[in-house]
């Protein structure tokens, strides 16, 4: 069955960032091309400087369709978007030319999903500067994603192992976020949460709800949100047979998460679920003095296609060293193989 | 640190049918083991006595008339200095009659200390609902002592919450608010006054000479620039600076969620954190057990442990008195003058 395997367009990032030099490192691991048929979109001169940057033991095949990839071990099919040169590539520097190249990737990606030409994409980081010299008005990867499928019901969740979390808001400011913890929204992203584990096989998930004040406002002494929003918000989606607990205030929660109580936490703001988040998820050697382990994955939730996305920035400082790390690359791989797979036994089961 | 020439430590007792009598008889049976301060209990001795039998602990309690009769009794007896009010024991009971004796034991603690009589105020958790339903008219357990500490000494204190465990020690500038009114809690001068009692406290309590603030942003990613929100830029940064320029290491603002992870860790002794949960959220996850809560800027030391009441498994033994423990060794440590970190074991 083709879709054992199924086919990962990965985006090559900002050129001048770490996406080109991480994702040559992350596909010269066998065991990623035995679980998934992994294809880069992007420059070709750019992703052969990567390859020679990083010394991995892929041979580069350039194609213009998604039927023409070889997909062996060895080989990195890149389906070519032009862009910007390698000769002419200053990596480390934000740059116009850069951000449309990493945007007109992304682009493609989401065209060649829409037309199911490949079962899932991953995205390595752009620089949003970059996008805004191009002239690109775009937050980030989820607000192009959303405006080129169309989407206004999605959410942002973080996994690291099984440490997953999704958030109500995630870009504004906390006085907005505050505004945005509403009954419907939190229901809605309740049942995001529970969707996006019974995808990547988890055949009865329990959900957690975190409170937005101190304490969950302790019976309204610090604030009302967590008693008139989304405890009703809760109990509706335990109405709808969803296993799920809350409001559970935001300081227990993420240690009841850790020990297994449950699969993930809905989170009502930005920095509540990417504190507890990065902070299990970013490991540094102080012996080595590097990054260790930066393994988190960025999954959008609510598209019509599949979309992981490591959890981290372009990191021009490291740009060009070969030093960055592709844990975090290759955890997003495997956690759209997961998914992508997940829908396809929900669409054989319907 | 179990030496004769530092005053004990005492601990008041709190809500009585919570969890802290249970940490305290815990903690005070392996007080060997763990090499443990001395410390007395103020509470009521019955209600003790009888907490003892139903955790099933070899405890013998010993009553004291003041605090300097501790250190004589502790290697082979609880000493207890009784309260004049009564406690009943009844774990996982809210009785409106326990509220005096357990004001009056955080008001003897405090005097206590503040005269020397001991070395540094331990609290055990209350129930803030069972003292407001008694008349009691103060915010919260904290600013009960600031106002004690007040009355006696005749000077106004700020008090700052401090948590601190192994791994990590955090100050919350804003706490017990609604997080929808902390953008406009904040203010630049609500952060300097906040980091300047922090950076003082480290320096005379906590025996770090010159103390590394590290203050985080509101917003995500610290507002990029204004974009996100605009706190970071008109209220935050503006107080970095002008901490900076008195001379104080602190720096910021910095974004929340990368703040936290071990290598930014590295930079500094204390992160100033701009709401509750921004800091209760790392310090719990890093540390559940071991995290303390001290109060600084009073002029007298006070931790507890980070945990509430837990009524509902008071009395059944499984209450863990890690916390506690910490709690008792920082306020020792604290008392002594505090050789480095002011964190862990």
């Amino acid at each position: 069955m083709a879709t054992s395997r199924p086919i990962i367009a990965i985006t090559m990032g900002d050129p001048a960032g770490i996406g080109p030099e991480i994702a040559a490192k992350a596909l010269a691991h066998d065991s990623l091309q035995a679980t998934s048929r992994p294809l880069i979109v992007g420059e070709p001169s750019v992703m052969q400087a990567a390859i020679d940057l990083t010394g991995a033991p892929l041979t580069l095949h350039r194609i213009d369709s998604v039927d023409e990839a070889r997909f062996e071990a060895g080989t990195m099919n890149v389906l070519a978007v032009a862009g910007v040169d390698a000769a002419a590539l200053r990596r480390g520097e934000v740059s116009a030319a850069c951000g449309k190249a990493s945007y007109d990737c992304i682009v493609k990606a989401i065209e060649l999903a829409k037309a199911d030409n490949v079962d899932a994409t991953v995205t390595n980081p752009i620089n949003k500067e970059a996008l805004a010299k191009a002239g690109l008005k775009f937050a980030g990867h989820t607000e192009i994603y959303a405006h080129h499928t169309g989407t206004s019901r999605y959410t942002m969740m973080l996994a690291e192992g099984n440490f997953r979390v999704v958030h109500v808001s995630t870009h504004v400011s906390l006085r907005e976020a505050c505004d945005r913890v509403k009954k419907a929204r939190v229901r809605e992203v309740i049942g995001l949460a529970d969707e996006a584990c019974r995808l990547i096989g988890i055949a009865e998930p329990k959900v957690a709800v975190a409170g937005l004040n101190p304490h969950c406002g302790e019976g309204g002494l610090f604030g009302t949100e967590d008693m008139e929003e989304i405890a009703p918000a809760v109990a509706a989606a335990q109405a709808d047979g969803i296993k799920v607990d809350g409001p559970i205030p935001a300081d227990t929660v993420f240690s009841k998460l850790n020990g297994g109580m449950y699969d993930i936490v809905v989170c009502m703001y930005h920095d509540q679920g990417h504190i507890p988040t990065k902070l299990l998820g970013f490991r540094y050697d102080a012996a080595k003095g590097a990054w260790d382990n930066v393994s988190g994955v960025n999954i959008t939730l609510g598209l019509p296609i599949i979309r992981t996305s490591v959890d981290h920035g372009t990191a021009f400082d490291l740009a060009g060293t070969g030093k960055a790390d592709c844990l975090s690359l290759i955890n997003a791989i495997d956690y759209a193989t997961q998914l992508a797979k997940g829908r396809l036994s929900q669409e054989q089961a319907s | 640190m179990t030496s004769g020439a530092m005053a004990p430590l005492a601990v008041s007792i709190g809500e009585p049918s919570g969890i802290g009598p249970d940490v305290a008889l815990q903690a005070f049976a392996a007080r060997h083991e763990l090499g443990l301060p001395i410390f007395f209990m103020l509470a009521d001795p019955a209600m003790l006595s009888s907490r003892t039998k139903s955790l099933g602990l070899d405890i013998v309690l010993s009553e004291i008339g003041q605090p300097e009769g501790a250190g004589g009794v502790f290697p082979t007896a609880l000493p207890v200095l009784p309260l004049s009010a009564r406690h009943r024991d009844e774990p996982g009971r809210i009785a409106p009659e326990n509220a005096a004796g357990t004001i009056e034991a955080i008001e003897r603690g405090v005097d206590f200390a503040l005269t020397g009589a001991a070395s540094a105020l331990v609290t055990a958790p209350i129930d803030k609902k069972a003292l407001y339903d008694a008349g009691f008219r103060h915010p919260g357990h904290t600013e009960f002592i600031a106002e004690l500490a007040a009355r006696r000494t005749g000077h106004p204190s700020r008090p700052v919450m401090l948590l601190t465990g192994p791994e990590l020690s955090c100050v919350p500038v804003t706490i017990h608010i609604p997080i929808a009114d902390v953008p406009r809690a904040l203010s630049k001068e609500l952060i300097v006054e906040t980091a300047r009692i922090t950076d003082a406290d480290y320096r005379a309590r906590l025996g770090v000479e010159r103390p590394r603030l590290a203050i985080s942003g509101l917003n995500p990613h610290a507002g990029e620039k204004g974009v996100i929100g605009r706190e970071d830029e008109e209220i935050i940064r503006p107080a970095v600076e002008a901490l900076r320029s008195e001379g104080i290491d602190a720096f910021g603002p910095l974004p929340a969620d990368t703040m936290f992870h071990p290598e930014a860790r590295e930079r500094y002794d204390v992160a100033l954190c701009m709401y509750h949960d921004q800091a209760l959220i790392p310090a719990k996850t890093l540390a559940f057990d071991q995290t303390v809560n001290c109060t600084l800027g009073l002029p007298l030391i006070r931790t507890s442990p980070d945990h509430g009441t837990a009524s509902d498994i008071a009395g059944t033994g499984k209450a863990r008195p890690q916390s506690f423990v910490a709690a008792l060794r920082l306020a020792a440590r604290m008392a002594a003058g505090a050789p480095a970190s002011p964190s862990g074991s």
